[in-house]
């Protein structure tokens, strides 16, 4: 299924308010949990088993004991524990898995197309198109980072927390650095930053899937809203 | 008229004097290709720069001296004007794509420079079409080979239609048979009447293409050869200039390729490799996953049931591009968890992690393993026991003693290669294992590697590294080892005469 970027970003907005705000019915519960579903969903359609059900495995457990096995009056390491993974995982995994696939699905040319449709200014989209680009290339400098740290027997920094940071970030800036430089250097030779109006290849255009999910998400939100504070 | 001219250049990058220039003078004529040869930091690449307007728009220094380039005044023009005029291909693939996707990578610099969209996707089908670019459009280019990555690059340059191609090194991560291509790029190029600027190192796929060559050194123009002349340079003037050879024997290109006859020969004295296979297709999986057993076939990145490494010998891993030396290099050294292969050396058997312990990797890109604030502790962090004499005599044996306190990341690409040496051996790593380490140097840094790595052979390490470079192969391999789709196809002893 193909979606529009506009649609994506939407969805991204939509989630992130909902997930956040907390629920305090099983009715805003309900609400909550058909959001959370979308994105899965999503994924499952674009074949990505594996992750789909990794999250959903997780986000199920976290939400199971935080109902039913963890409250306000839990005490001991292992429930505060607990506390801190579900509310870290309940809270912020939707929103984390949503921007995943979008990043995953989205084109650099179709988010630049939806961001010139949207007349954001060429200078935002550019450098929130290079953010996207850069999130792959971080990826690789840091596994291969990893690996020498692996090789060199120093993943734990010789148990010296700061040390295990350091040598994780010091070559990834350099590297991330210097990659960004011979970037730029390349797109200015190929035109960007003139002052000559970008042109686009790709045609956007919402469909039926858009306008459908679109109108379920602000649905959502509004009963969500209208119940949580108005009623 | 000429459609480059370069008149009394004088030029120093801010704080360093690595690549300035000096007394250039310069005039291309329209429709020629000239090759710019000579060393690393003699300034080859400052005068593409000079071209194509990153100097001093971007790379800023002293500049002095006039440069037209197809009737623009550089000092006056900004770069984006310049971006119909001239289009450059960079050295490392990895830093020049803007886009993730190849289609989006192609029409990136029409769409800069606002062509509408129906003649932005008619370029891109003739630039599609004429370098056969079918099969690798709509693909990620994170899954991309070296090859292909570079292939689009000139794609994405020429989509933008400029009279004047530059080149910075373009062949330096590119196996045989993408160089093949890339030649055939040019020369299509060439045959379309683009003024064409190739700064490289390797040059005897060029041999035929330029129509000048000239020769820089510490930043002046020495010697300028005709493409015929250059061609009939006998070898030792090439020696003599410090020039990689401009013609490969024949039966270096076979090896090169991995493509000489299935053998493996005896060895005496062996570290024995069992049980290495393994794929980057994983299959799906929930809880465990699956060893990978030799009956997986086809579906293997590696497969190698057992194999005899001689012992204390530089062995060359060849083979082309996407066929398994890195794989085998990351299996062997024990990064790829997966795989469960284990190497017997001097009677004991190393499994899993403890393949770690005897085996070190230096990277192709050093940086990635240099973690430290000085050399010294760069060389003490891979010590059991910190031992300051250890430490010195290492040092001195690859030459670092002087940098002993200097910041691993203030030096050059060499000495970041041999600071990563010295850490190795300090770690006692019996097996050295090198990923490409001369790509991209020129001839003189590739005769110090060759030289060290027969100095660490015979000191009793085990030196395997994998190259696409034919000259290091007959300067210090003792054995050479060829991969194709994964197996082994031979491993043969590597004659010379030294």
């Amino acid at each position: 299924m193909k979606l529009d970027p506009r649609t994506k970003l939407f969805m991204i907005f939509v989630v992130s308010i909902i997930v956040m705000m907390s629920a305090t019915t099983p009715l805003l519960w309900a609400i909550r949990l058909a959001i959370t579903l979308i994105p899965i969903l999503l994924l499952v359609f674009e074949k990505k088993y594996a992750v789909a059900l990794r999250f959903l495995l997780a986000y199920g457990t976290a939400l199971v004991l935080t109902l039913f096995f963890l409250s306000s009056e839990s005490e001991g390491i292992v429930s505060s524990l607990l506390i801190g993974y579900c509310g870290i995982v309940v809270q912020f995994m939707p929103a984390l898995i949503t921007a995943w696939y979008v990043v995953r699905t989205t084109k650099i040319g179709e988010f630049m197309s939806c961001m010139q449709k949207m007349h954001v200014p060429d200078g935002i989209a550019v450098s929130l198109a290079v953010v996207m680009r850069f999130f792959p290339t971080i990826k690789e400098e840091y596994s291969s980072i990893n690996d020498a740290m692996r090789m060199r027997g120093v993943m734990l920094g010789g148990g010296n927390v700061i040390k295990m940071v350091e040598f994780r970030m010091i070559p990834l800036l350099f590297s991330c650095v210097n990659i960004g430089e011979e970037l730029s250097a390349a797109a200015i030779t190929r035109g960007l930053g003139g002052d000559v109006k970008r042109s686009s290849v790709v045609e956007l255009r919402l469909g039926a899937a858009d306008y459908l999910l679109m109108t379920l998400l602000a649905a959502a939100t509004v009963i969500f809203v209208v119940f949580k504070y108005f009623l | 008229m000429s459609i480059v001219e370069l008149e009394n250049i004088n030029f120093q990058y801010r704080g360093s004097k690595d690549g300035s220039l000096v007394n250039v003078n310069l005039n291309i004529e329209e429709g020629q290709t000239v090759l710019l040869c000579g060393a690393s930091g003699s300034g080859k690449t400052s005068i593409i720069r000079l071209i194509n307007g990153l100097i001093p728009h971007y790379y800023s220094g002293e500049l002095a001296g006039e440069v037209t380039v197809a009737g623009h005044d550089i000092k006056q023009t900004e770069l984006h004007e310049l971006a119909g005029t001239v289009g450059t291909v960079f050295q490392n693939p990895r830093s020049q794509f803007f886009s993730v996707d190849t289609d989006g990578e192609i029409v990136f610099g029409p769409e800069n420079i606002g062509l509408e969209p129906k003649e932005i996707k008619s370029r891109m089908n003739d630039v599609v079409a004429e370098m056969n670019l079918d099969e690798i459009l709509g693909r990620s280019i994170f899954d991309l080979s070296g090859g292909q990555k570079q292939r689009i690059a000139c794609a994405s340059v020429a989509a933008l239609l400029p009279k004047i191609i530059l080149l910075d090194e373009p062949s330096s991560n590119l196996d045989f048979d993408s160089i093949e291509l890339l030649r055939g790029i040019i020369t299509e190029w060439k045959r379309q009447g683009k003024t064409i600027v190739i700064s490289e190192h390797r040059l005897w796929y060029l041999k035929d293409v330029a129509d000048r060559v000239i020769y820089v050194e510490n930043g002046r123009l020495a010697k300028e050869w005709s493409g015929e002349e250059f061609t009939s340079l006998k070898e030792d003037e090439v020696k003599k200039y410090k020039l990689r050879p401009i013609v490969l024997e024949e039966e270096l290109i076979r090896q090169i390729r991995g493509d000489a006859a299935s053998s493996v020969c005896e060895i005496q004295s062996a570290i024995e490799l069992k049980d290495f296979y393994f794929s980057y297709k994983r299959r799906p999986y929930l809880l465990v996953k699956k060893k990978f057993k030799e009956s997986d076939g086809d579906l293997l990145n590696l497969n190698i049931p057992e194999l005899k490494l001689p012992q204390g010998k530089v062995i060359g891993l060849v083979g082309p591009n996407g066929t398994g030396k890195s794989t085998f290099l990351r299996c062997l050294c024990g990064l790829e968890g997966d795989c469960k292969g284990r190497i017997v050396s001097d009677g004991v058997t190393y499994k899993g992690r403890q393949r770690l312990k005897i085996c070190y990797m230096v990277m192709q890109d050093v940086n990635h393993q240099l973690f430290t604030d000085s050399v010294k502790s760069e060389v003490m962090l891979s010590m059991k026991e910190e031992d300051d004499k250890r430490c010195d005599e290492l040092l001195n044996r690859l030459g670092l003693i002087e940098y002993k306190d200097i910041h691993p990341m203030a030096l050059s690409g060499g000495q970041k290669q041999r600071v990563a040496i010295a850490s190795a051996l300090a770690s006692d790593a019996k097996i050295l294992l090198f990923d490409e380490p001369t790509s991209g140097l020129d001839y003189s840094h590739m005769e110090k590697v060759a030289e060290l790595l027969q100095q660490l052979a015979n000191a009793g390490a085990t030196v395997i590294v994998s190259t696409h470079d034919p000259e290091l192969i007959s300067e210090c391999c003792d054995f050479v080892l060829g991969l194709k789709h994964g197996k082994v196809v031979y491993l043969k002893d590597n004659k010379r005469e030294r």
